[in-house]
């Protein structure tokens, strides 16, 4: 326990931690409705989706790579289940299968393109990107899907536990939906943690070429982040389609720069190697609460794209810096500095060792 | 004899296409032995390592015979098996996990494990460094060490693997003194534990305070193999040097005009204390070992890499460079390692090439640019250079190499420096698209331009030099006049 404490005091995330409680602590000056339960549920609930996805994310940004095609990716899944579920079965179970399997090849096509034949990801998931988003138009027409089954809808209202909302004679519970993020947050901390495809995805982050050397299957490892990814992708389309009770396939639109900012909000950085669950989740919270904070003090949507990209931009610059200040740091000649010979030393040493 | 002996090489070649890297390499390394390989630069031993850890596949004829057992081929993991362990210089390391993990990750993979167990990383992490006698927190990560402490982990990490034989390539070139020290007592200890070190290093008074013989490569050949006792400093320079090369040799010129002045020059990390003046139509040649500093201090004064302290002045005027576009304004022109080799856009025509650097000079006010002024200043080139044929649309990649040589130079040229710094001109191209270069340069400085070579090869330098600058470990160590100069003499001086 001690142990865990002196790592994250040292980390980044304290620092992040920090922040978090400090803008708690501003917003709630001026509403103060912000640290109550029910809004803060309300901020868990409505964010799910994105808590799910940042996982996804966070092991790609690991290895150094990137996914702008996870809202298209989301948007695909959600149509394909509306559409699973309005004209052939109402199964819960199959409507989760249908929709992390979607998701999953959807990734795979994404690791294929940038294992396989070595596109840069950037390039390969805008390349995807806009293919999936063109056929989902193609498919809806850009119009939603409605008449969700009400085994589903019910499906989505279930919560657990009960607990009073201050102020109103409300009781609010803890929505199912909540337990899919907890699943992938501990599939994914168990992962990285405890399985050597993990470890081997922070490894090509710190150093391909060594991992490489050793013997890592770098391809196998990229395949394997992107389907993962894609497969957490199916799993919050299901989700979010849960708590909306209907399929808007323009909803995702721009969703992507909220996961990357969030992630990278955490201390991920972009130029792999550097990220945790742990700090995964303080960033999205943070990145949450910012925009909550935004809504509860009555500012103007447009503010929130902007402080989106403000945060993205930033956190970004730190990494850059911090790593080009590191760079500076590493000599790269060895100045002569001490004109006293080394070798009379050394040879004296040498021979007084041998006798 | 033989059986003392953990690896032998016997007839190793290697070609690479168009060079013959490799000639009938012999090497024996006993167990428990420190064993020096030693060679200028470019003289083989990286490619014999690369042969040794499997990452190239020698010619025909090769005999390696590695713990007793005759390798046929070898293969990267055929040579971690058998127990062979290079650390590289950048020790292949991961600089984001933490000691632990990076001593046990080989071991990790080797095992094909497809869960962790941290307590047995630990474990394997601990033995490896109670192996060396050494204390480093398990759970660090490992870009917060020294430079020291994360080689002390690669090594580490090779014991887990039962290293019989560890490679170091240039182990003790990010060391401090009492850093290597303690380098050298790991190193003793582990022989004692019967394990050979093939050591590499360029500095001498490293090798025989250390190693317990010497294994000596001379431009792909092997010289001998020589005991401690057999050997002094002078000896083993002469051993080293002497590649016969014929280059035609410039008569030597002693020039009396000062252009261009360099005071005081130093950079953390780069280079220290470098004061030399450069003379009108002269040629320096810049030497050292890679890694004393040549061209950090070239990018230095084109701005490309830009010094903490010292000056510039060039034609009595103190200079401000802090990029290459000032350089280039001034007068110092760069041209960076193998840009004289690659530095042409095949598909363009010789005319597009010449012009790129001057872009401007040929533009309208507009910023386009003007067809008659391009014509112009690349006939005027055409003419200079002497290029041949002399049709401006001629595409790149169809001239003679030497030609195209001429029309690069002509693109560096077209900004008019009085000062041109060229690195590694002729590195990788045949002798006789050397030898062109050579007289390029040579009338280059006749027609009054002052020019600095920096190269590593020790007969070219010879050939062209006026003056030849030695560099030691980011410091002067001599200005040499290049009259009569020989091999031996700068070698005495960049060990």
């Amino acid at each position: 326990m001690n142990n865990i404490f002196s790592q994250i005091k040292r980390s980044k995330e304290m620092g992040i931690l920090a922040i978090l409680v400090v803008i708690s602590i501003i917003i709630s000056a001026f509403n103060s409705s912000f640290l109550t339960f029910g809004n803060l549920l309300d901020v868990v609930k409505s964010n799910i989706v994105l808590g799910i996805m940042s996982m996804g994310m966070l092991l790609v940004l690991l290895t150094g790579g990137i996914d702008v095609s996870i809202a298209s990716v989301i948007s695909a899944v959600t149509v394909i289940i509306g559409r699973f579920m309005v004209d052939y079965s109402s199964n819960i179970f199959l409507i989760f299968l249908v929709g992390v399997v979607a998701g999953s090849l959807m990734g795979l096509i994404n690791g294929l393109l940038i294992a396989k034949l070595k596109i840069p990801p950037i390039v390969a998931t805008l390349g995807t990107m806009s293919v999936i988003f063109g056929l989902v138009l193609y498919l809806t027409n850009g119009n939603w899907i409605t008449g969700i089954p009400q085994n589903f809808i019910d499906f989505g209202r279930v919560t657990i536990g009960q607990f009073p909302v201050a102020g109103s004679d409300r009781i609010q519970g803890i929505p199912i939906q909540f337990l899919f993020l907890l699943f992938a947050i501990a599939l994914t901390w168990f992962i990285l943690k405890y399985t050597m495809i993990g470890r081997g995805i922070y490894a090509i982050g710190g150093n391909r070429d060594s991992a490489e050397r050793i013997g890592m299957n770098s391809e196998n490892i990229t395949l394997f982040i992107y389907t993962y990814e894609g497969f957490l992708i199916g799993l919050a389309g299901v989700v979010h389609t849960s708590i909306m009770r209907q399929v808007d396939p323009n909803a995702f639109i721009g969703f992507e720069i909220q996961v990357i900012a969030a992630v990278v909000l955490g201390g991920a950085s972009v130029l792999g190697g550097y990220g945790s669950v742990s700090g995964t989740i303080i960033g999205v919270s943070l990145f949450c609460i910012i925009n909550n904070g935004l809504i509860l003090m009555h500012i103007p949507t447009f503010w929130q794209k902007i402080v989106v990209g403000v945060v993205l931009i930033t956190s970004i610059s730190f990494d850059v810096i911090q790593k080009r200040m590191h760079d500076k740091k590493n000599i790269r000649v060895d100045i002569d500095e001490s004109e006293s010979s080394f070798k009379r030393l050394s040879v004296v040493q040498k021979s007084t060792s041998q006798a | 004899m033989a059986q003392n002996m953990f690896l032998r090489m016997h007839n190793v070649s290697k070609t690479f296409p168009g060079v013959k890297a490799l000639k009938n390499i012999d090497l024996e390394v006993e167990y428990g032995e420190i064993h020096a390989l030693i060679g200028e630069n470019g003289a083989g031993k990286s490619t014999l390592i690369k042969i040794l850890s499997g990452v190239y596949q020698p010619d025909e004829g090769a005999e390696i015979i590695i713990d007793g057992v005759v390798q046929k081929t070898i293969t990267p993991l055929d040579s971690l098996k058998r127990g062979i362990a290079v650390i590289y210089q950048d020790f292949s390391l991961f600089p984001n996990l933490s000691v632990a993990e990076n001593i046990a990750m080989v071991s990790r993979v080797e095992k094909r494990k497809k869960i962790v167990n941290w307590r047995e990383t630990n474990q394997i992490a601990r033995s490896a460094l109670a192996k060396l006698g050494l204390k480093i927190p398990l759970s660090k990560t490992l870009s917060e060490l020294s430079v020291a402490k994360q080689q002390l982990v690669a090594i580490a990490r090779a014991l887990v693997n039962d290293a019989k034989l560890i490679v170091m390539d240039e182990p003790t070139s990010a060391l401090s003194r009492g850093e290597v020290e303690s380098l050298f007592s790991i190193i003793r200890n582990l022989k004692e534990q019967g394990i050979s070190i093939l050591f590499i290093s360029h500095k001498l008074d490293e090798l025989f305070a250390i190693s317990d013989r010497f294994s000596i490569l001379r431009d792909g050949k092997y010289v001998g193999t020589f005991g401690e006792d057999e050997l002094d400093d002078d000896r083993l320079i002469s051993l080293m040097v002497g590649r016969k090369i014929e280059y035609k040799i410039f008569e030597k010129r002693t020039l009396v005009d000062p252009i261009f002045e360099v005071r005081n020059l130093s950079k953390a990390g780069n280079f220290k204390d470098i004061s030399f003046t450069l003379h009108r139509g002269e040629i320096l040649g810049i030497t050292g070992l890679v890694g004393a500093g040549r061209s950090e201090l070239a990018q230095a004064i084109f701005g490309l890499n830009p010094s903490d302290s010292g000056e510039l002045i060039l034609e009595g005027k103190r200079l401000q460079v802090n990029a290459p576009e000032q350089a280039v304004q001034h007068g110092i022109s760069y041209i960076p390692e193998n840009r004289l080799t690659e530095g042409l856009i095949l598909k363009k025509t010789m005319s597009d090439n010449i012009c790129l650097t001057v872009l401007k000079q040929i533009s309208s006010r507009h910023g386009l640019i003007e067809k008659e002024a391009q014509n112009k200043l690349v006939e005027k080139w055409i003419e200079e250079m002497h290029i041949r044929p002399n049709i401006p649309n001629m595409i790149a990649s169809k001239l003679s190499g030497g030609n195209q040589q001429r029309v690069v130079l002509s693109k560096w040229l077209a900004t008019d420096p009085k000062v041109l710094i060229v690195d590694e001109p002729t590195n990788g191209i045949d002798i006789g698209a050397k030898a062109d270069i050579h007289q390029l340069l040579r009338d280059l400085s006749e027609q009054g331009m002052s020019i600095i070579v920096i190269s590593s090869e020790l007969p070219e330098i010879l050939a062209i030099g006026d003056r030849v600058l030695v560099m030691r470990r980011g410091k002067i160590a001599a200005i040499l006049d290049g009259k009569n100069l020989t091999q031996e003499e700068i070698m005495k001086e960049a060990l």
